[in-house]
Order: structure tokens, then sequence, then C-alpha cells
């Protein structure tokens, strides 16, 4: 039986246990690696990038770190892939599901040695993690039929997500920020109507709100720098002559005048389109592609404002702020849908010129202006209010609040541990190993902060024995506060995804005992 | 060089994990990337400060005393490392100014948390003290700060000089500050006082001549000949100038074309008609009385021949030719002109006016000079002359600093005492500050406040003065209450530094300040090193 060949060349099986431990010792190096960035007082990771120019990133965001990472083991890969879930889902808590999941699969690692069987493991973390969930749901506030209240619910979950980012500082300016823009927004969850700007320069106070829309672009020559009750159409069209595209298409002539003929025909088509552009009512043109010089004068004797060479992103947002349509011929005015807006203006920030379209038809759309030292700071910064938006857009819809500081996790490991004492048989020691693993998150970011865990998280646990309580880790004084009064909060859905999504990335990676690698394919055949 | 010392340390291309014992060691290693960055710019501080030769992979030689130019010229590849050249480029965008100071603080600052690191507080803490620290610092500066009004001629002109003062052009100064005051106050647009576009001032280079014969133009003036075939004039008083975007050549399509020619008096009939052509279009120029043409530069086909040289030369018309796109916007709203794409929108009211313009000889080269134009734009031109390449290039720099200097004035209209004087009272103040905080911060306050210091330090060094004695004696002289005691590098003693017309904007230092504390506290967090794609 031994030297059967099943496998291709270089075609590796690795089987029951050390498949096993390969998984849980690479789910728990990644889980370890973005460990340290969790919780207010967390760290950022440099990520040096190997490419070409070694750009570099500073983060805190854990899909960010995790999505650039160089990746060979299966099992890691499994967590990467639950923290980009949470990021497309939710937009926040990325670090906190990997870190759970791999807290789940250090816990189970124990059980595993004493013998348990690995899908008794899995029955006891499902219902474990069935009845953490009735836990957080029977302490939900829900404030929607409230406006006010809802609001400062907002802001306070804004505030939380954003304080263990860069913003930390100006948190509050920030999470105003975020909070205006998504009530703006009216309950869809639709972000691409929130255009955030990055400029260098100034400081991350400086940054702002705008509504409406602002292009980073300038304003033809000789044109109005300001123009009220605009009329715009938004284009994706070549302003130079049409050209024949024919290959070696040519023109013989047998006179100089004919070639000056032919040049002003050129010239006449051109004039043509511009006047066909002109005769759909516009006072401002916004074109994706190059206008030329020429075109560019009819224009501004035209008295309309052509604004050329616009990125992709700049003009299909525009025409959905402005309710316009993007068009690229212009013979049927009447059938091109024009974007609207009240004031279109030429503004100023830091050192560049922009044009500000405002009053714009989707009341909806507005910009954040980004100011900060650097592009490390920009970027990062751009990820941090990112991660806010979302979470607050989610809130919108989902208004069901918890509060934080580690108070979520202590109440369902309270529950779950009850659960433990009530089940029979084997399945209790998984589950006790769950409310173990949960308790694990108020540890990091005790650790984190640099204060004595094992004490604070003691604390905590006789604290919650208490009914109602609403007790957590303050990391600022380093003691226990009333997260109520503190004004810390998280959304229930971010919480809850965290809590499924671990559960379900610890389970599959459970249940693996055979790691087969397939054979590379071999790149030396093709040369 | 440093570019060597701060090496990154190279890892292994699948290297995901890092474990825990190495995070104290890649911060420290990221702090003494950035401090050696810092120390490297170091010695240029202030206006005895040294320069720095930098020579590039591309043979070129630099010499200047910019941070903000050394920082970008020097490559360095630490991740750390780098985010201190940003954070020298953030100064220049900011306030211009103050591109080493910033530097300087931040590697002070660096230095501290080493000790502060070693002695087990954790980094989050200290991170938040510098933030307090940072706050704190632009209320004191603030405080000492005098109000100044754009009318106060004087007192832009005194902190432009200190400007000008720590760089290569340093005697000098007496002229280019009242040049970059001038240009700055008259790009001012009333409409919003407060807001200064600096691409309204042009620098035009011109080697030749000494940092002397530097000058304010009234006007526009081109690095360019007048074009000379078949002698055009080259001085036109009571000037009509047309920007043009299109050519004076022969046609060209933009489909492929050939003229079949296929005997010879077909030849001879070509040529009559490329001059007619030609001629009609210079014609049309000529009826709206335009005499001067500033051509565009064209990739396309040639935006001027021979022939049209000629011809335009006949109608005593003065030819600027190969001006570039981008300049185009600068020139008409100088001129108060349009800019005219086609022969057929030629104009009368689509032309500039000025009084001359004329072709002027300096050095070996020629310039175009456009004075006295009618309803001049907000812009002004900025002549620098040099004796060589380097001399000129570094003052362009500096004059650049010079102007965001007063810029920053604009901006924001407080000045403040330069020669380390509000270091000195900012490290002052903060350790008296730092007394009453309790626990950690006031600990972490205390060494920032004294890692200030690090300026008027510097700036005697570089002086070649006796630092300790400086310093001491400063801080004897704030703590009898002189706020504005500086450094006087001059008398190489202590002095009202304000007294001796050492002012700099407010801007410069609160900014320097917050940049400083704001790039420290990203370089504290981070805790590792990840090498990715």
């Amino acid at each position: 039986m031994a030297g059967e060949k099943l496998f291709k060349d270089e075609a590796t099986e690795e089987k029951g246990e050390r498949a096993r431990m390969a998984s849980f010792v690479g789910a728990m190096a990644i889980a370890d690696l973005v460990k340290t960035t969790l919780g207010p007082k967390g760290m950022d990771k440099i990520l040096q990038s190997t490419g070409r120019g070694h750009s570099v990133t500073v983060t805190n965001d854990g899909a960010t770190i995790l999505k650039s990472l160089h990746i060979d083991n299966p099992a890691a890969k499994v967590l990467i892939d639950i923290s980009k879930v949470q990021d497309d889902e939710v937009g926040d808590g990325t670090t906190s599901v990997v870190v759970l999941a791999g807290e789940l699969l250090r816990e189970a690692e124990k059980l595993v040695g004493s013998k348990i069987h690995p899908m008794t493991i899995i029955s006891g973390y499902r219902m474990a993690a069935e009845c953490a969930r009735r836990a957080l749901l029977d302490r939900v506030k829900d404030n929607k039929d409230d406006a006010e209240k809802f609001r400062s619910d907002l802001m306070r979950i804004a505030m939380t997500t954003l304080s263990s980012k860069i913003l930390s500082q100006d948190k509050e300016h920030f999470a105003k920020l975020a909070v205006d823009a998504v009530m703006k927004l009216k309950g869809s969850t639709n972000l691409e109507s929130i255009q955030i700007i990055k400029k260098a320069g100034g400081s991350l106070k400086d940054s702002f709100l705008d509504e409406g829309f602002i292009l980073d672009k300038k304003i033809g020559l000789g044109q109005p720098k300001r123009i009220e009750n605009a009329n715009i159409l938004v284009a994706n069209t070549a302003m130079d002559t049409d050209k024949v595209k024919i290959y070696g298409a040519r023109v013989r002539v047998d006179s100089m005048a004919k070639v000056a003929q032919i040049e002003g025909a050129e010239k006449e088509k051109m004039r043509e389109k511009v006047q066909k552009i002109i005769g759909h009512g516009i006072n401002c043109f916004v074109n994706r592609q190059l206008i030329y010089n020429f075109p560019e004068e009819l224009f501004a004797d035209a008295g309309i404002l052509a604004i050329e060479h616009a990125d992709f992103d700049g003009i299909e947002r525009l025409a959905l702020v402005t309710g316009g349509e993007i068009a690229s011929t212009f013979d049927n005015p009447e059938s091109v849908k024009l974007g609207h807006c009240k004031l279109i203006e030429e503004i100023m920030i830091g050192e560049d010129k922009l044009i500000h379209f405002s009053g714009v038809e989707m009341g909806q759309a507005c910009t954040i202006v980004l100011r900060g030292a650097s592009f490390h700071v920009l970027d990062e910064a751009e990820r941090s209010l990112h991660d806010a938006l979302c979470v607050l857009s989610q809130t919108v819809n989902d208004s069901r609040v918890l509060l934080g500081g580690g108070w979520p996790e202590m109440v369902m490991a309270k529950a779950v541990d009850e659960l433990a004492r009530k089940t029979p048989g084997k399945k209790s020691h998984a589950i006790e190993a769950f409310s173990r693993a949960l308790v694990a998150i108020p540890t990091t970011i005790a650790d984190n902060a640099g204060l004595d865990s094992a004490e604070l998280v003691a604390q905590l646990r006789a604290e919650h024995h208490k009914e109602d309580s609403n007790a957590g880790i303050d990391v600022i004084t380093g003691s226990l506060g009333d997260m109520s009064e503190l004004g810390i909060s998280e959304a229930f859905k971010v919480k809850q995804a965290v809590l499924l999504s671990a559960t379900e990335a610890a389970e599959m990676i459970l249940r693996v005992d055979e790691i087969i690698t397939c054979a590379p394919r071999r790149r030396e055949d093709r040369m | 060089m440093a570019a060597t010392a701060v090496q990154a340390p190279r890892s292994g291309k699948t290297e995901s994990y890092v474990d825990n014992k190495r995070k104290d060691d890649i911060r420290m290693a990221n702090i003494k990337a950035a401090r050696s960055v810092a120390d490297a710019v170091r010695t240029s501080l202030g206006p005895k400060g040294m320069d720095k030769m930098i020579s590039t992979a591309s043979g070129e030689v630099i010499i200047t005393n910019d941070g903000a130019t050394i920082l970008n010229k020097m490559e360095v590849l630490q991740p750390a490392a780098k985010m201190l050249v940003e954070l020298s480029k953030s100064q220049d965008v900011v306030a211009g100014d103050g591109t080493t100071t910033v530097v300087v603080i931040a590697g002070a600052f660096l230095k501290q948390c080493q000790t502060l690191l070693h002695a087990g507080i954790h980094p989050t803490v200290v991170s938040d003290s510098i933030y307090k620290v940072s706050l704190k610092s632009v209320e004191v500066l603030t405080a000492m700060a005098v109000p100044v009004e754009l009318s106060d001629r004087d007192s832009l002109v005194k902190s432009a000089s200190t400007s000008l003062n720590s760089k290569v052009v340093s005697q000098y100064s007496s002229l280019l500050a009242p040049i970059a005051v001038d240009s700055v106050l008259s790009v001012v647009d009333p409409a919003k006082p407060d807001l200064v576009d600096l691409r309204d001032v042009k620098i035009v280079k011109k080697l030749g001549g000494t940092v002397d014969d530097t000058e304010l133009v009234k006007g526009l003036v081109f690095d360019k000949k007048v074009s000379h075939a078949a002698g055009g004039p080259t001085r036109v008083e009571n000037a009509k100038i047309a920007v043009i975007q299109f050519q004076i050549s022969p046609p060209k399509t933009d489909i492929e074309q050939s003229i079949v020619v296929s005997d010879y008096t077909q030849m001879d009939r070509i040529l009559k008609e490329e001059r007619n052509y030609i001629l009609s279009m210079i014609k049309k120029i000529k009826a709206t009385g335009c005499n001067v043409l500033l051509i565009q530069k064209s990739i396309l086909r040639d935006a001027v021949t021979d022939l049209s040289l000629h011809y335009l030369a006949k109608a005593k018309i003065l030819v600027v030719k190969d001006v570039e796109r981008d300049d185009i916007e600068f020139i008409t709203k100088t001129l108060n002109c349009l800019p005219i794409a086609n022969i057929e929108h030629f104009r009368a009211e689509k032309l500039g006016y000025a009084d001359v313009v004329e072709e002027v000889s300096l050095g070996d080269g020629k310039i175009v000079k456009i004075t006295g134009i009618k309803d001049m734009g907000r812009t002004t031109t900025v002549l620098v002359r040099g004796s060589n390449q380097l001399v000129l290039d570094e003052a362009e720099r500096s004059l650049h600093d010079a102007l965001c200097v007063v810029r920053c004035l604009v901006n924001k209209r407080f000045l403040i005492a330069g020669g380390g004087a509000p270091e000195i009272e900012l490290s002052r103040q903060l350790g008296a500050w730092s007394k009453v905080l309790q626990g950690m911060e006031g600990f972490c306050v205390k060494s920032f406040a004294e890692a200030l210091e690090v300026v008027p330090y510097t700036l005697a060094e570089n002086a070649g003065l006796n630092p300790i004695t400086i310093v001491t004696e400063l801080r004897n002289r704030h703590a009898q209450g002189e706020l504005n005691a500086g450094i006087n590098v001059r008398k190489g003693q202590i002095t009202n530094i304000l007294e001796e017309n050492v002012v700099q904007p407010l801007l410069v230092s609160t900014s320097a300040i917050t940049l400083a504390a704001e790039c420290v506290r990203m370089i504290l967090k981070i805790d590792d090193i990840v090498t990715v794609r």
C-alpha cells in the first residue's frame, strides 16, 4: 500500500491531527497579528509593499491589513475572507471577527487535546452562539421612534467606531460629519453619493462636510467662474474632429486650397457639434475627455462653463447627484436628461482650486473634504471615515443598539456560562470554552491599553453577575465604567455579524481533517 | 549618509507573522530611522545654518538650505523615515516655510519618546500627551502673537526677510523681501482678502547677472526671444496683443492627406496658394490692429513657418512663439484678453493692450517684457537673476519660501517673534503646566517641554555659539518675563528679538508644532511593519 502514489508529483497531503494543527496554527497566527490593533488604544501597522515604489501604508483597519498579506496557510485564508465579508457587509468589526475566530480555535485546540470529538465541539459552539445571540437581543435598545435619541445613538456609535482609529482625537467633529452625511442619505445604504475628497495640508480638524458636489478640475479659459441655476450636460465624447477610423484612409487633393477646405470642414464639424451641445440649452458642459482649444473658445463665446477631462468616477457621480445622464450623442436634445444645480462656483481648498456644485437635484449628495498632514494620514482617515459611514448607514436601517467597551461580550459570556451549566454531556465543555473565547475580547482591549487585564476582566465579570449591569472597560481611565453614561455604543448588526461569522469560520476550520495541496502549475512548460 | 543608515530591514517574502517580542524593537527602529533623518537636516536650521550639496541620480547637483528640498531628494526607504519626509512636505504645503524646523522638532520629540518608552510608559499615553502638548502650544503661541495689518508693509517685509536670512541668498534679503511682499500684496483679490493663489505670481529665472538684478515686473516676462526672422520689430509701443491657439502655417487636416502633383505648373500654383493662404490669415490679423502675437506651442504641426514669420515681420507684427499651453491661463489673466483658437474668431475685443512690448538683452540671453498693461489682471512676475544655475535655483526656492511667508500673513494676520523666542517660551510655559498635570501625562509633557529647547539650541550651535550658555541664559531671561528675548545670531547674544525685526508668521510656528506632533504620534502608534504585495 505504501509507495502507491495517489497524487501527482509535488502535490502533498496532510492528514488528521497534522492537518488540524496546521490550520489551528495558521488561523491563530493571523488572529495574533491583528490582535494588537483592537480597541481604542490599539496600535497601527506599517504595510510596506514589496512591489514597485515600496509604497507605505499606515493603518489600524483589520480588513486592510489582512487583505494585503501574503498568506500560504489555507486556514488563515478563511479568516481573511471572513474579515473581508465583514467589511463588505457591515464595514466595521473586521478585527474583532478575526480575533474572536482565533480565540474560538485556540479553545477548540485544547478541547481536541483532551479527546473531545470536533463534531461535539461544533455542536456546542452552535448552541452557544445561538444562546449568545438571544442574550444580546434581550438587551438591545431601539430608539427608532425618538428622532432626538436616535441621533444621539448614531453619534455615540460613530464616536465609538472612530475612537479606535486615527481620527480619535477629533472624533466628535468627525462623528458629527459622518452622522450628518448619513442622515442625508435618508435610509439608503448607497454610500456612493457621499464623496470623499482628500487634500493634503491643514490638519484633520479642518475637514468639513459640504452639501453638494466638488469636482477637482479647472474651469476653461475665459469662461464664467460662477453660474446660478445651472443646466448641466454630462458627456463622454471626443471633442476633437471626428476621425475616420479606417486605417490608411487618406485624402488625395491637388491643391493647397483644397487642404485648407478640408481643414475648414473639420473645424466646421467641430463647430456643429458644439452648436448641437449648446442647443441643449445648457450653461455648463462637463466632458470626460479633453476639450481642445477651439471648442473651448466656442463654449467661452457662448458663455458656457466647460470642464474637460473629468475622471470617470467624477462624471458618473456628477451625473448621479445632479440627476442627469451621461450623453455621448447630441442629435436629439429632447431625449438627453440634463442635470441641474443651483450654483456652480470655484472654491479654493488649501492651495488648489476646485469646482463646487451646490444645491444639486439629489438632496442626499454631499462631499466630505478631508485635510491632513500627509497622505498617510489622509488615506487612513478615509478608511476610518468609511468604516464609520458604513456602520451608520447600517444602523439607520436596523436601529438596534448595544453598549460597547466589552459589555456585549460579557453579557454573552454570562448567558453562555449559564447554558453550559444546564447542558449535560461533553457539549458543556465546548459551551464553556465559547464563553472563555468571548471574554478574550475585553481582555485584549485591556491588554492593548497597557492595563492589567486579568484584574479588570475579573472585576467586570463580578460586576456583570448583578442583573442589568452596564459595566464595561473604560480604557481612558483604566478602570470599569458605566458604558451608557460614557456614551459608548455599538450597532447590534455589527456585533451579531461578528458573532455569527466568527463561529461559522471556526466551525469550518474545525471540520477539516485533511489538507491537500495541489501540485503547482508548471511555468517552464510555456517557455 | 543617512539614507544608507536607514535602510529598511528586508524580510522574507512570505513573512506573515512577527513574534510579539519584536514589537518594541520595531518601534525603536522606526524612531531611530526617523531621528537620523532629522539629524541629517539639523545643521541647516537658522540664519547661520549650513547648506547641503545633493548630487542626484541623474548627475545633477543641487545646493540648498531648504529642508523640504533636501528631504525630498534624499530618497529614504525606511517607512518611518519616509513619514518624516512627508511631514516636511506638508509643512511646505501649509506654510511654505519652517520645513527644517518641523523635522527638527519631530526629531526632538522622538528622542524624548525613546526615553519615555524605555521608562515603561505605554505608547498611547505618550501619544496622548503629545497631542495635549500641541494643543497647549498653539494656545501659548497665539497668546504671544502680535496682530499685523496688511497695510503695515514694514512688518511684512521684516517677516519675509527673516525667512530669507537663513538661505544662501541672505545677503540679498533687503532686496528680495520687499519684492516678495509687493508681489503677494498685488495679487490679493479685494473680494476675497484671505486667499492668495501663489500661481498668480510667476517666477522667471534667467541666468546671468547677480541676484542683485532681480526685479519685480509689473507685467509679463517671457524667457524667450522675439522671433527674428526677416527683421521683424523687437519693440512695439501701444501694443495690441493677441494670444492665439491656432497655427499660422500651411493647412493640415486631421485625416491623412496628400497633394498629388502631376506637372511642373501645378507645383508653382501650390506654392502660390500656400503663400496666399498665409497672407490672408495675416491680413485678417492685421485688420484688427493687432501688432503683437503670442503663439501657443503646437505639437501637431508647426505653429509658424519661416514663410509666415516673414510675412508677419513685413506686417510689423512682433511674434513670440512656443508659448506653453499651461501658461496661457496666466497670460490671458494678466493681459486681460481672451485666447483665440481660430482665425475666424480673431476680433479686436479679444486683444489685450499694453504700452510697451520689447525685447531686452540680459547677459547672453534675451527676454521679452510686456509692461504698462491696460486693465492688468491681479498677477505679478518676478524676474530672478543669478550668476550660476545653482544660485538661481536656490534664489527661486528662497523667494518661494518668502512668498509663502507673506501668504501666511495674509491668511492669518499674526506675527510672532523669531530667533528661538517662541520655542523657549513654549518650553517654559509647558514646563509650568506639566506641574499641574497628574500622573504619567505630567511626566511626558515635561519631557516634551524640554524637547522644544532643541530649536534655540540648534540655532546657537549652528551659529557657532556655546549652546548651553545661550539656552540657559535665554531660559533665564524668559523666566524674568522677557517674552520676546531670543537669540540674535548676528550679534551672538540674547536680545529682544522683536526689536531686531526678526519676526515670522504665527502660522509657521503653530503648524510646525501641530504637524510634528501628528507625525510623531503616528510613528509611536505603529507596532509592526508588515510586508505586503
